[in-house]
């Protein structure tokens, strides 16, 4: 897809935060939040592809959850086409869903074993109670969308591969139309060889029906092969935002490097040119953080400033974000 | 020197329905002070031939091999006690789940000193005071204070640290990784990443890693075995399968995967179809129904190995001085 076509911003996200109660007990008096998302800001132009990468519990899932309202946030504004769905009760939500979906990461446990894939596929819309003629004939086409065969849709999901599970997922997310689909480690469970055909399709259906994309994934070669921009999150918080290409020759926050440097390049040559750059520790918890730059703990510019404040995210050049006191 | 040389390995499984033909008939070696890795898509055999080199394999397994010769002796011909004194002694063994292999029952200290006692017959004290050196080779902090913990209070990365520590306790001179780090995240997989490189540095132990990860394979291994369908489809130096790759499924294989360092949007060129049933492996090249080269004589009989020189073997019968010549498609490099 060309630049010019990608302007039309499809979600605003301002400030999200989504917080977790913890529970330590019935006998603790202890109340402590687990702020899981806390304060994370980004668009969405329509029919881009958005990447989110950041290791395991930095919120990835919690965001693509909560944008498309299967969490109601904490805090914060998510302005879909121009309307606020963040305070909206369950019921009002009812008429956006049909435009937001999402695949999951697992193909073997997200769809019912006891559905067949006709009725897995029209679940969503008959959850929005679209007429059963039209369900039937939308369900025929989407098989065919999506590279498998109508006789195999009196078929139950054991009987089909992962990379063919996947596909049923993707028929499924795609029933009503949707302008957005938040992708959550589609290919994650998948075998290397099985991958390239979900991702082709992905981008192939983009192309044709110019859906949005969220991707997340902490696959750091396949983002920077589907998306067009990458947001990086630490932590409940977004730390750099930029273009792809720019991300990849240009990331400045010392969380990204390391991830960008810690990512197993398969040419060996090219391995054994680049330097590693190993972090110290695990990723703290999110439970009642202390204040200041949420790295800091495995930072290695860290000074005085960034155990204070938090840093803000401020615009370095066009179009790439960053959250450092130090870099930039 | 090979450390290790394995001929004419068969494995199969007999279950209800069937017999798995896991293993299809493996040859391959392993010299002393290599980092050799396998890959290979989920059920091509990696890890039933490396459980099957050691004998951890259940009941039902049967295991034929003409020869598996480990550092001089024949291990084909040893008893499961003979062979269960080799683990943790002369091999190691690191899991993708420490959670399964590590007991949670027990503190880390049990279960790093009992095998330091058992195979190097040290005293309790001598034993906990190689346990404290051991993590603290493996960067655990407060290894003190560590020592007393139970594997649950340890982090998914700290497990596997732990796991290290307990694969190298006793010197071993081979060292079998099946996937190490793909349940870790990429920052705390070049921790362990790290450590493994360092243990081959100062120990010139022989590291045998599992992985399905290209990435991981290309900036650790020396050497690398291609496996599908339960057979080797191709060997060779890092640099052969990476740069002059000859059969089509290391292609397809290559091609499927982006490259991070490559400007991106270049198509990605799966391989079409899925890998075989190996309760009904197909007769001959088992890549052959996916294969978009695949000639008749494909089907009917496996392609004996070729020689390319240095130790580049690829079975697959585009080799035949007869054959069409192709080319590898789809995104390349250089
Ligand atoms: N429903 C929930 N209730 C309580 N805590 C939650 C809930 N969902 C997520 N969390 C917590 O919020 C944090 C962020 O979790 P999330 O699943 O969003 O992370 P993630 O980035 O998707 O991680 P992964 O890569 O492992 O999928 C974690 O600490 C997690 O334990
Ligand atoms: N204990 C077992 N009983 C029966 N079949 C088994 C057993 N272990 C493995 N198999 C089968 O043997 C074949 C090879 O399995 P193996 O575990 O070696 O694959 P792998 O290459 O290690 O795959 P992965 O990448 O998924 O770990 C598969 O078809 C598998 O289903
Ligand atoms: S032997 Fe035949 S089917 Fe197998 S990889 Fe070679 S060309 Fe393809
Ligand atoms: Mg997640
Ligand atoms: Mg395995």
């Amino acid at each position: 897809m060309t630049e010019q076509k990608r302007s039309r911003v499809l979600m605003e996200v301002r400030d999200l935060q989504m917080h977790f109660p913890v529970n330590h007990g019935l006998l603790s008096r202890k109340h402590s939040v687990l702020k899981a998302v806390d304060g994370v800001s980004f668009s969405l132009l329509a029919g881009e592809t958005f990447g989110l990468v950041g290791e395991s519990g930095c919120g990835k899932t919690t965001v693509g959850r909560t944008l498309v309202r299967l969490y109601k946030p904490t805090a914060g504004e998510i302005l879909f086409d121009g309307t606020d769905i963040a305070p909206l009760a369950e019921r009002e939500v009812l008429p956006y869903r049909r435009r937001m979906q999402m695949i999951f990461q697992d193909p073997y446990a997200s769809l019912n074993p006891r559905m067949t894939v006709s009725s897995i596929i029209g679940e969503p819309m008959r959850l929005q109670g679209f007429p059963e003629a039209e369900i039937r004939e939308r369900v025929r086409e989407l098989i065919s969308q999506v590279g498998l065969k109508s006789d195999h849709l009196s078929r139950y999901p054991h009987e089909f591969s992962g990379g063919q599970r996947q596909r049923i997922g993707i028929a499924r997310a795609l029933a009503t139309r949707p302008e957005f689909i938040v992708c959550d480690e589609p290919i994650s469970a998948l075998d290397v060889s099985i991958q390239a055909q979900v991702i082709n399709m992905l981008e192939e259906l983009q192309e044709k029906l110019g859906i949005t994309y969220l991707f997340i994934s902490h696959d750091l070669s396949m983002v920077s092969h589907i998306s067009h921009r990458v947001g990086v999150m630490y932590l409940g918080h977004l730390v750099e935002m930029a273009d792809m290409r720019e991300l990849y020759t240009h990331n400045l926050h010392p969380y990204t490097q390391a991830l960008m440097s810690a990512v197993p390049i398969a040419d060996p040559d090219v391995a054994a040119a680049s330097q590693r750059i190993v972090l110290q520790g695990d990723v703290p918890a999110p439970i009642d953080p202390p204040p200041g730059c949420p790295f800091r703990s495995r930072c290695r510019y860290c000074t005085g400033a960034c155990a204070e404040t938090m840093p803000e995210m401020r615009e370095v050049s066009p179009g790439h974000f960053l959250a450092c006191h130090v870099k930039g | 020197m090979a450390l290790l040389e394995v001929s004419g390995l068969r494995t199969t499984f007999h279950i209800g329905v069937g017999t798995v033909q896991a293993v299809r008939g493996i040859s391959f070696h392993v010299d002393k002070g290599e980092f050799i890795g396998i890959v290979g898509e989920s059920g091509s055999g990696k890890s039933v031939t490396m459980l099957s080199v050691m004998g951890l394999l259940p009941q039902y397994a049967e295991v034929k091999a003409d020869s598996i010769r480990f550092d001089g002796r024949e291990l084909s011909q040893m008893s499961p006690r003979e062979l269960r004194s080799l683990h943790g002694k002369e091999i190691g063994m690191i899991f993708q789940d420490p959670m399964t292999s590590l007991n949670p029952l027990f503190t880390v200290e049990n279960q790093m000193v009992e095998p330091l006692r058992i195979h190097l017959g040290m005293s309790r004290e001598r034993a906990r005071l190689r346990a404290l050196e051991l993590l603290h080779q493996v960067e655990i902090p407060n290894p003190e204070q560590r020592l007393r913990q139970y594997p649950h209070e340890f982090s998914g990365g700290m497990r596997q640290r732990v796991m290290i520590a307990i694969a190298i306790a006793c010197s071993p001179k081979m060292v079998i990784a099946d996937e190490p780090t793909t349940a870790l995240d990429v920052t705390i997989q070049a921790q362990i990443l790290e450590l493994l490189e360092n243990l081959k540095r100062e120990m010139n132990t022989s590291v045998v890693m599992i992985t399905h990860d290209l990435g991981v394979i290309a900036s650790m291994c020396s050497r690398i075995l291609v496996m599908y369908g339960g057979v080797i489809c191709e060997e060779g130096s890092v640099r052969d399968i990476f740069y002059r790759a000859r059969h089509p499924y290391t292609w397809g294989l290559l091609n499927s995967i982006p490259r991070i360092h490559h400007d991106s949007h270049e198509k990605l060129v799966p391989i079409r179809g899925t890998p075989p049933d190996m309760l009904k492996p197909p007769e001959g090249c088992p890549f052959a129904p996916r294969c978009q080269y695949c000639m008749p004589v494909c089907r009917r009989y496996m392609a004996p190995p070729t020689d390319l020189g240095d130790g580049h073997l690829v079975h697959c019968h585009l080799m035949h001085p007869k054959a069409p010549k192709v080319e590898r498609g789809g995104l390349q490099h250089d």
